[in-house]
């Protein structure tokens, strides 16, 4: 499945569009070919413009003048306004907002990817009391879905008192990853060779050293999927990040988003600025990790 | 000699049980303390009365059910929901379907096309709310703007303000945010289809529909299933695309559960009957997904 992600390239030099010698005859059926590819890339590009116009706009938007963008006259900004990026920084106080996603994401996935491969290995290689029993909760939980228990959980946060708390939010976080993180992790450590473990082993090496120096460092491309799915997650949270915030200094960026959107009503070409530069971080991201997002993603789903 | 070697082995056993059990204390006590303890107080708290302050919050029977079984908006978003459902199981489907087999058939761009497809499900319910929020603004959005540039002014509306467009609307940013998540697996499954399968329609004379009922779709089936699932379930739980642009207006035309379950209990002060909600419509999704897990296992099973 992973695999064929990967190798998406090489699969359609096998079908050759331009025809068959044999064929009686070639040019009306090579004509009608080349017509159906045409449609199909015509189709394509609408489709890609379609998913980037919004973005396109959106940037365009944040770069013009008041004026020009409540005229809604044009696509093209007349000049570039950079100043505008400046006061939505400053303003909508961003940098606070995007260091706490960035400490609030970082934490999430190194917790969760500490937890989700010490389970993940004892549940796929090691036979043990209740095995089968908590294999069944972690693949049960992933079934209730948040509506029915963001409430709760902000009820037992209030209890401990870890509303508007850093630490909170990310023991939420990591919960609502581990099930998933495990699951795939699991799957992983099944299918990884045996024989260094034993060795290890007869060594007398303890099971932590074994799994922190020899199963971890292998597993690394199993981590790095995990990672970059849960990174997105917790990058993008926002029903939690809503329920357990008022105090905008602890808020993560989308939070931070929406209390800069109704608390001061800043012009709109700041909003679209600061909305900008929320998404630039997480599109960097994907273009240089996309690879182990798309097989991160297919990992997920499908196991 | 044999009753040493056996206590030997038992010791082995316990030693490696507790070392196992030590490996998922952290993932067990993690989803025992915030998750199945929240899902049971969830439960608990739709028999109480609770404004969110006070300390006492006394046994109410089952009031918060009467209540929400008489709230008309509570009815309201359930039936909004369940359009979203239905779009979403249907286009969230169908359109990342052909554009997968579309994508699949090309030489040249697929990587290119495969990056912007899921290009904006990357991005965050706010982020996608506040881009739309702009563009769908009935005088100086660009929606209405290129309809006007193009002469079809007459088709201009006010796309979250009106009624009967609002739903639509918010349905068709739904599509827009999550279709490349169906059209990455449906791509990584069909290159999974064994080329020969189709030579071999081929020679028994199948043209393309045929290729696509015998050969495609039959094999698609497992991705059908969890791309169907996983949609219909991100469909069902809508909450923040909907409260950025619309915040359930006008009155409760897109009003989700979600977002009324928020209101109740956040604005409102009415846990209670919040909990209540959470327990009807939560429990109708792990119903839902139960039944769909099981009839996909069936499925796979023939």
């Amino acid at each position: 499945m992973v695999t064929s992600l990967v190798g998406t390239e090489k699969n359609g030099a096998a079908e050759d569009p331009s025809g068959d010698s044999r064929d009686q005859s070639p040019r009306p059926r090579r004509r009608r070919i080349r017509a159906n590819r045409v449609g199909l890339y015509g189709l394509l590009g609408v489709a890609a413009l379609t998913a980037l116009f919004p973005l396109l706009w959106m940037l365009s938007g944040s770069l013009q003048t008041q004026d020009e963008l409540l005229s809604g006259d044009s696509l093209i900004p007349s000049g570039f306004h950079w100043k505008t990026y400046v006061t939505a920084w400053t303003d909508g106080d961003l940098g606070t907002y995007l260091s706490n996603s960035v400490f609030y994401t970082l934490t999430a996935v190194l917790g969760i990817l500490v937890v989700s491969s010490m389970a993940g290995y004892v549940l796929a290689r090691v036979e043990f009391w209740g095995k089968g029993f908590f294999t069944f909760v972690i693949l049960a939980v992933m079934i209730i879905p948040a509506p029915a228990m963001f409430l709760a959980q902000y009820r037992l946060l209030l209890d401990l008192g870890l509303t508007n708390s850093r630490l909170g939010y990310i023991l939420i976080l990591i919960t609502s990853g581990v099930p998933m993180a495990t699951l795939i992790m699991r799957s992983f450590f099944v299918g990884q060779p045996r024989e260094l473990e034993e060795s290890a082993a007869l060594d007398g090496a303890s099971p932590l050293r074994i799994f922190a120096s020899i199963i971890l460092p292998l597993a690394r491309p199993g981590l790095a999927a995990v990672a970059v799915i849960q990174g997105l997650h917790a990058w993008n949270e926002y029903l939690m990040a809503l329920v357990l915030f008022d105090d905008n200094s602890l808020m993560p960026i989308q939070r931070g988003l929406t209390s800069f959107n109704s608390a001061e009503t800043p012009q709109q070409q700041v909003l679209l600025a600061a909305t900008v530069i929320s998404v630039v971080p997480v599109i960097v991201f994907y273009l240089l990790a996309q690879r182990n997002i798309v097989n991160g993603l297919g990992a997920g789903a499908l196991k | 000699m044999a009753s040493l070697t056996a206590r030997v082995r038992d010791r082995r056993t316990l030693r490696r049980n507790i070392t196992a059990l030590a490996f998922l204390a952290p993932a067990i006590a993690l989803i025992g303390v915030f998750t199945i303890t929240p899902f049971v107080q969830a439960i608990l708290l739709s028999f109480q009365s609770w404004d969110g302050i006070s300390l006492e919050t006394p046994w109410v029977g089952l009031d918060n059910y009467e209540f929400v079984f008489g709230d008309d908006e509570f009815w309201a978003s359930m039936k909004n929901v369940a359009i979203f459902g239905v779009v979403g199981f249907f286009l969230g489907n169908a359109l990342p379907l052909g554009m997968a087999i579309a994508v699949n058939r090309i030489r040249r761009l697929r990587t290119f096309f495969r990056t912007v497809f899921y290009l904006p499900g990357i991005l965050s319910v706010v982020v996608v709310g506040v881009i739309f929020l702009f563009m769908f603004e009935p005088r100086s959005g660009v929606l209405n703007q290129m309809l006007d540039m193009v002469g079809l002014e007459s088709l201009q509306q006010n796309w979250l303000g009106d009624p009967s467009f609002a739903l639509p609307s918010v349905a068709a940013v739904f599509i827009w945010f999550h279709w490349g998540f169906g059209f990455l697996l449906f791509l990584a499954g069909l290159q999974d289809i064994p080329e020969e399968l189709y030579e071999a329609a081929e020679l028994d004379g199948a043209r393309a529909w045929a290729k696509f009922r015998y050969v495609t779709w039959p094999q698609l089936a497992p991705v059908t299933t969890i791309v169907s699932l996983l949609t219909l379930l991100a469909a069902l739980q809508i909450f923040g695309t909907v409260q950025v642009l619309t915040n359930g207006g006008p009155g409760s035309h897109t009003l989700v559960p979600t977002l009324l379950i928020y209101e109740e209990a956040f604005t409102n002060n009415r846990y209670g009957s919040a909990a209540a909600m959470s327990v009807l419509f939560g429990g109708a999704l792990v119903v839902l997904s139960f039944l769909q897990l099981t009839i996909a296992r069936r499925r796979a099973d023939k």
